[in-house]
């Protein structure tokens, strides 16, 4: 049983991170119908600038919980940045271009993104410091869980529910949600929707960061190409709970972290993959639009 | 065809005859990859090009015939030539029981579905299922083939090998255009729901342009693994399908000198550059954005016949 509980502590922590990363492929999903294949290693690069802040700015605070809240802040105003240059210089010259051209120029960013953080940071893995949160652990019955999960349990659920309070209760929200239903009517309706989509990228790339620096806190090491590989996961995530749903990411993501680790702790972790990609086929093949994604009519 | 055409044919086939006259023993096998990556993108065109459906899965097709035909040729000593046909045969009807049940998804999810695809086909020949595929070490000791006595055992005899394989994929390729299940494959990826209304059984058509896409692409693996006598599964992963993927859209879809000229940008191009080694994949990416940003449909698009410019429609 205590094997269980572990691995359903342990999954619901990767799950959120997954969740975070998905809710970037959702909404850029939902509004421009495009896979923005790029923000995987967007996520990779917000985990080296994180550490590289953390590292310049930690020895000027007396508390490392504050110097990594600081060096959040400014990694995301950074990702923030690269991803509304992003969508400026590689998506939207492409708006009006066949979809797979832009799905080929994503794949291109992301390639520049991967090879930019292997000339700047090197091909070696890089570590989080060990002392980045303190190590305290508590135990109940035969279950441990730590600190940083904690942390990142409750900073996911709390980003998480600000989002959805953002999308359906704010003006800007609205405007999200309209442009994501039909981008001609909603520009009809006086909706800004390049500023929308900048919106979109700005908050996409935000949760990524958030979520960069929680993959690089939990797992300490990251590497240059590891974008790629939790992209792919987020993406999945995104899918299972029906792509262009924003609370359906969410639960993709918890849903598949929690999947994934009981996979890895009952069956075997060397199948992990494969029985992560047959469960997205049944899913695809039974319920095509994802857990909570609703049944689109096919246009004529 | 037009005349015209036919000129630039005979001289792309051409320099590819003369080709090793000019070249060192590295520069032929980056030659002979060369042809056998032009085959595999031409098979991924054939269903992502002609037909439309977005596959992004693609080498694992290149790599159950690789597979396939080294397993029977290291395990039960056939000779790897009699391979074909039943690399083809298998590789046909995995294709088929594969594509069955996800072949009606949308384009998006058919790309994902067919990423999980090759994910999975990774992790089985990873994992050393049945003890027969060699693990993450791959396969070794490929024995060369030899035809009505005629040893296939120099790198050079392996290159004309494949450029003969190349010429005659080509011909099926061109006949394949002009022929009725190239006209419904085309119908097919312009307007599924109209091509359905004309009565082309698009189900029909679709299983059938994967089938044949990785049919050829499982000739492509059997090449593969005559080339390097050993294979291993980092060469048909998820990034080798991406590779696939991006040479058809870059070069053009569903346009044969676009097709050749995407492996020649995609695949040659980074090997000739091998000297810039850490910044050629930085500028490598920045010249795929800036090659859709300034050719959406690829760099040497398909016409298909004169139709008015208003009548066009982008998707």
């Amino acid at each position: 049983m205590y094997i269980f509980i572990q691995q359903v502590i342990n999954g619901l922590t990767i799950g959120s991170i997954f969740a975070l990363i998905a809710l970037g492929y959702t909404m850029v999903y939902g509004t421009m119908k495009f896979i923005n294949f790029a923000h995987g290693d967007l996520v990779a690069l917000s985990a080296f600038v994180g550490l590289t802040i953390y590292t310049t700015v930690v020895s000027s605070f007396s508390n490392s919980i504050i110097a990594i809240l600081i060096s959040l802040i400014i990694t995301i105003v950074i990702i923030s940045i690269i991803g509304y240059l992003l969508e400026r210089i590689a998506y939207r010259p492409l708006r009006k271009a066949p979809r797979l051209s832009a799905v080929v120029s994503a794949l291109g960013a992301g390639m520049v993104f991967q090879n930019a953080i292997m000339l700047i940071w090197g091909p070696n893995p890089h570590y989080y410091p060990a002392d980045i949160i303190p190590n305290k652990i508590w135990h109940f019955g035969d279950s441990v869980i730590s600190l940083i999960q904690i942390l990142i349990l409750l900073l996911s659920f709390f980003i998480m529910i600000g989002l959805y309070i953002l999308v359906n209760k704010t003006r800007t929200g609205r405007a999200i949600r309209a442009a994501a239903i039909n981008q001609d009517a909603a520009r009809l309706m006086g909706i800004n929707v390049d500023a929308i989509i900048v919106i979109i990228f700005a908050l996409g790339s935000t949760l990524g960061a958030v979520g960069g620096m929680f993959l690089g806190m939990f797992y300490r090491g990251i590497t240059f190409n590891m974008g790629w590989n939790y992209g792919i996961s987020a993406f999945v995530a995104a899918i299972i709970g029906g792509i262009g749903n924003i609370p359906g990411a969410m639960l993709g993501g918890i849903f598949l972290g929690l999947f994934n680790s009981l996979i890895a702790g009952y069956i075997s972790s060397t199948w992990a993959d494969a029985f992560t990609y047959i469960l997205l086929i049944l899913i695809l093949i039974f319920k095509p639009t994802g857990i909570l994604g609703e049944r689109v009519a096919e246009k004529v | 065809m037009r005349k015209s055409a036919i000129y630039k044919y005979l001289v792309f086939l051409g320099i590819l005859l003369i080709y090793p006259l000019f070249s060192n023993s590295s520069w032929l096998a980056i030659g002979t990859t060369f042809i056998i990556y032009s085959i595999v993108a031409l098979s991924q065109d054939i269903v992502l090009g002609k037909a439309g459906m977005f596959d992004m899965g693609h080498a694992m097709f290149f790599g159950i015939g690789a597979y396939i035909s080294a397993i029977m040729n290291t395990v039960f000593n056939i000779p790897i030539l009699w391979a074909i046909p039943v690399v083809v045969l298998i590789s046909a009807i995995i294709s088929v029981l594969m594509a069955m049940p996800t072949i009606h998804l949308r384009g998006d999810y058919l790309l994902v579905v067919t990423i999980g695809f090759n994910i999975i086909f990774q992790q089985v020949i990873k994992n050393n299922v049945f003890g027969l595929t060699g693990g993450p070490n791959g396969i070794f000791g490929i024995e060369r083939p030899s035809l009505f006595g005629f040893e296939f055992s120099s790198d050079l005899s392996v290159y004309y090998l494949a450029f003969f394989v190349l010429i005659l994929i080509l011909i099926m390729i061109k006949n394949l255009e002009t022929s009725a299940v190239g006209r419904a494959f085309h119908y097919l990826r312009l307007d599924n729901l109209a091509a359905q209304c004309v009565g082309i059984n698009t189900r029909f058509y679709r299983l059938f342009a994967f089938a044949l896409g990785a049919s050829i692409a499982s000739i492509a693996g059997v090449l593969f693994a005559i080339q390097y006598t050993v294979i291993s599964p980092e060469s048909f992963n998820l990034m080798q399908s991406i590779l696939f993927f991006t040479i058809v859209i870059v070069g053009g879809m569903s346009s044969i000198p676009g097709v050749l000229l995407g492996t020649f940008l995609m695949f040659v191009l980074p090997e000739i550059f091998r000297d810039f080694n850490t910044y050629r994949y930085l500028v490598f990416g920045v010249m795929m954005i800036l090659t859709m940003i300034l050719r959406p449909r690829g760099i040497i698009p398909k016409k298909f016949g004169i139709i008015p410019k208003y009548l066009l429609k982008d998707k």
